[in-house]
């Protein structure tokens, strides 16, 4: 099997023994690559139950078919495990150059597995893999790690690895490459629980395809239609740095904790606001849009700050929660969260909650460690970010993330944890994107916009039709759909920006056809299908779990309070008929009335070994 | 010459709801003006100050982008127009 490699390394950090096994074939062909090894090994490998941060959690990290290629936007890589956060299903997705070094390492993907007795990094390349102390790296911020072991091992290498936040095992911590993230669920904290600071790849190039030519001949097609459209050449030109813009504009930019969906004085924040402080242009591997836009502050407060961003995500974390309207803070809040190890959505979002608690007073200064958590402090939102990141003071409880952290609190802190199963909202509002907002209620890892990108509502794709924002049952099938577009896209492992370029449809199973040869992609359909068999076990993997119908649910803010928007469409807006979504929702899937997926539609998707572990 | 007029989501407040409006004009930029006399508070949407344009709107004529002519791009009679957002996302 070429385009992937057909092999994995097993490293179990407890006993120090690594092994190299083999993908069978009948896996490859069921399940692609990339997301679909990821989900499918972790389901085979996990016992239920067993605590996220303890040993028996195991770690996947794994890039696709098409990582290391000549094609654009395909060497992303991925992280799955258990999350410390949510207790639920873990997906975390990365770029920057990472991926393509799996693939010329010749790994598919790494499973990790027991806890090192001291810190330790992993050095592995096509012929080893040895475990080296990390003594001198624990406590090193994630630019200072990188340094250090390209240092020590040549510029040639590339490294994954976590920040004092995963150290200190934040819930919410990441994992960083170069300063591309794998964000969300916490996979940073596993990472730290193990003892493992660092990844890191010497590799040098090393790419076998199943039909070279016919993949030379399919990357021109994709690079043709792709720098045909418009829409290349903008995301070139601003990256995601003004898509503020147009959700204030919607009314969908969450403002104070998601009271409100525009920011008052947005207009002066806009995306040329942000060009003046631009530095340059950062790209992932083989990818020549190159989105990443870095920003430095030259003068005032945070003079010397400096990030490759922040994109949209974290433009809202540190503008919207805390309604902070100081660029350069934003700017500072991405470099620290980036160094620290942080998950810069989960951290907005949760300094924007402690924010509503002091406004109500359910939190006040004393304790806060004497900060002033009112709107527009950005000197306190600073200071948070390396609270929670050291868990220092009121950070130590932040770090448990929203759910936690209300549930300690009391006191009706539960109704301002703007969270589904644990994982924090990102930057688009409920309310007034209803697609998205039953995404995040029925995603399998919690509220995050990536696992179902409702395009239709924010940029008003028609495909595959056109929706209305404010529809809800009626929607259904558009969250089943962008939910499966997402795993389909995740197989390659393909970006999700570039994606919309035109040349999906057209070009990736005949690319991934080139690169692996795996027969059934020759139908186009073959991918949709491999996604739901994926949507399919990530749920089985919950369901083990013991999550049900009731977790697939929104903040009863978001059930119960109308949506203010200062002016802009949706005023009143408020998620009405969630129990009448969810029935349509299941019934599309298969899935029992509890959410469970059924017999029938397990065996119709071959995963019929995993209907004994649905009890209903 | 006239033509229709697609109005996404995030025009639909301007133009009291409706999903269609027929707009004249013989290149996309007329089609555009004509929508924008009528319903001005669109103007500042779909044009910068200089009456571009803005860069992260896409016109499609039929299905198909209308870039890189974009407002000079021909219309016509019975053509449907319809608008994007080119942002890619977040």
């Amino acid at each position: 099997m070429k385009g992937n490699s057909g092999k994995f390394l097993r490293i179990n950090l407890s006993s120090g023994k690594v092994a190299t096994e083999t993908i069978p074939e009948q896996v490859a062909q069921d399940f692609v690559g990339g997301r679909g090894f990821a989900c499918y090994y972790l389901y085979r490998e996990l016992t239920p139950h067993i605590d996220p941060l303890g040993e028996q959690n195991k770690m996947i990290v794994a890039t696709g078919p098409l990582a290391g290629t000549s094609a654009q936007a395909v060497s992303r890589w991925l992280v799955y495990t258990k999350s410390p956060l949510t207790g639920a299903l873990a997906r975390s997705v990365a770029g920057a150059d990472f991926g393509a070094w799996m693939r010329f390492a010749g790994y598919d993907f790494l499973i990790i597995e027991g806890k090192a007795e001291k810190p330790v990094y992993l050095l592995l390349n096509s012929n080893s893999c040895q475990t080296k102390p990390a003594d001198e790296l624990w406590g090193k911020d994630t630019w200072k790690t990188q340094e250090w072991l390209s240092q020590r091992h040549g510029d040639n290498v590339r490294t994954a690895c976590i920040g004092p936040a995963g150290e200190k095992l934040v819930k919410y911590a990441c994992i960083v490459s170069h300063r591309r993230t794998a964000g969300r669920c916490g996979t940073g904290a596993v990472m730290g629980s193990k003892n493992l600071k660092a990844i890191v790849i010497d590799a040098q190039r090393n790419i076998q395809l199943h039909d070279p030519e016919a993949f030379k001949q399919v990357v021109k097609e994709q690079i043709d239609l792709m720098q045909a459209t418009k829409g290349y050449h903008h995301h070139s030109e601003y990256g995601t740095t003004d898509t503020s813009d147009i959700t204030n504009g919607l009314g969908i930019f969450p403002v104070r904790n998601f009271r409100f969906g525009r920011q008052n004085g947005h207009e002066k924040l806009s995306a040329e606001e942000y060009r003046k402080f631009r530095t340059g242009d950062f790209g992932c591997y083989s990818c020549s849009s190159k989105c990443g836009k870095a920003h430095q502050v030259t003068s005032g407060t945070y003079a010397g700050a400096w990030s490759e961003g922040p994109e949209y995500e974290t433009i809202w974390a540190f503008r919207g929660p805390t309604d902070n309207t100081n660029i350069e803070a934003t700017i500072a809040a991405d470099q620290l969260c980036d160094d620290l190890g942080l998950d810069t959505i989960s951290t907005g979002n949760i300094i924007g909650f402690a924010y509503e608690l002091y406004e109500k007073g359910i939190l006040t200064k004393q304790d806060t460690d004497g900060l002033e958590l009112t709107y527009g402090n950005h000197a306190a939102m600073i200071a948070l970010v390396k609270k929670i990141a050291l868990r220092e003071g009121i950070g130590n409880l932040l770090a448990e993330g929203s759910k936690k952290a209300a549930a300690t609190i009391g006191k009706g802190a539960e109704d301002y944890a703007m969270q589904a199963k644990g994982l924090e909202f990102p930057a688009y509002e409920p309310r007034g994107a209803k697609s998205l907002g039953f995404n995040y209620a029925t995603s399998n890892i919690g509220g995050s916009h990536s696992y179902g990108y409702a395009a239709q509502e924010v940029f008003g794709r028609a495909f595959p039709r056109a929706v209305d924002r404010f529809a809800e049952v009626e929607n259904a099938d558009v969250v089943v759909f962008n939910q499966h577009q997402r795993a389909m896209l995740e197989l390659g492992v393909c970006c999700s920006f570039n994606a919309m370029f035109g040349w999906v449809p057209q070009v990736y199973h005949k690319m991934l056809l080139a690169a692996t040869g795996i027969e059934q992609l020759a139908d186009a359909n073959y991918v949709w299908k491999v996604a739901e068999r994926i949507l399919n076990m990530e749920r089985a993997f919950i369901v083990r779990e013991g999550f049900r119908r009731k977790d697939d649910t929104l903040p009863q803010r978001m059930l119960t309070e109308p949506l203010h928007t200062n002016g802009a469409p949706g005023e009143g807006q408020m998620v009405r008929n969630l129990e009448a979504f969810l029935d349509k929702y299941y019934e599309i899937r298969g899935w029992t009335a509890e959410g469970i997926p059924s017999p029938q539609k397990l065996n119709e998707l071959g995963l019929g070994f995993v209907t004994k572990d649905m009890v209903d | 010459m006239s033509a229709s007029l697609q109005i996404p989501g995030f025009l639909r407040d301007v133009t009291g709801d409706a999903s269609v409006v027929t707009v004249n004009g013989s290149t996309v930029g007329e089609c555009l003006g004509d929508f924008v006399d009528r319903f001005p508070d669109a103007k500042a949407r779909l044009f910068d100050k200089n009456g571009n344009l803005l860069t992260y709107i896409d016109v499609f004529v039929n299905g198909k982008s209308a870039y890189p002519e974009e407002l000079a791009r021909p219309v016509a009679s019975g053509d449907e127009l319809s608008l994007l957002f080119l942002i890619a996302g977040g």
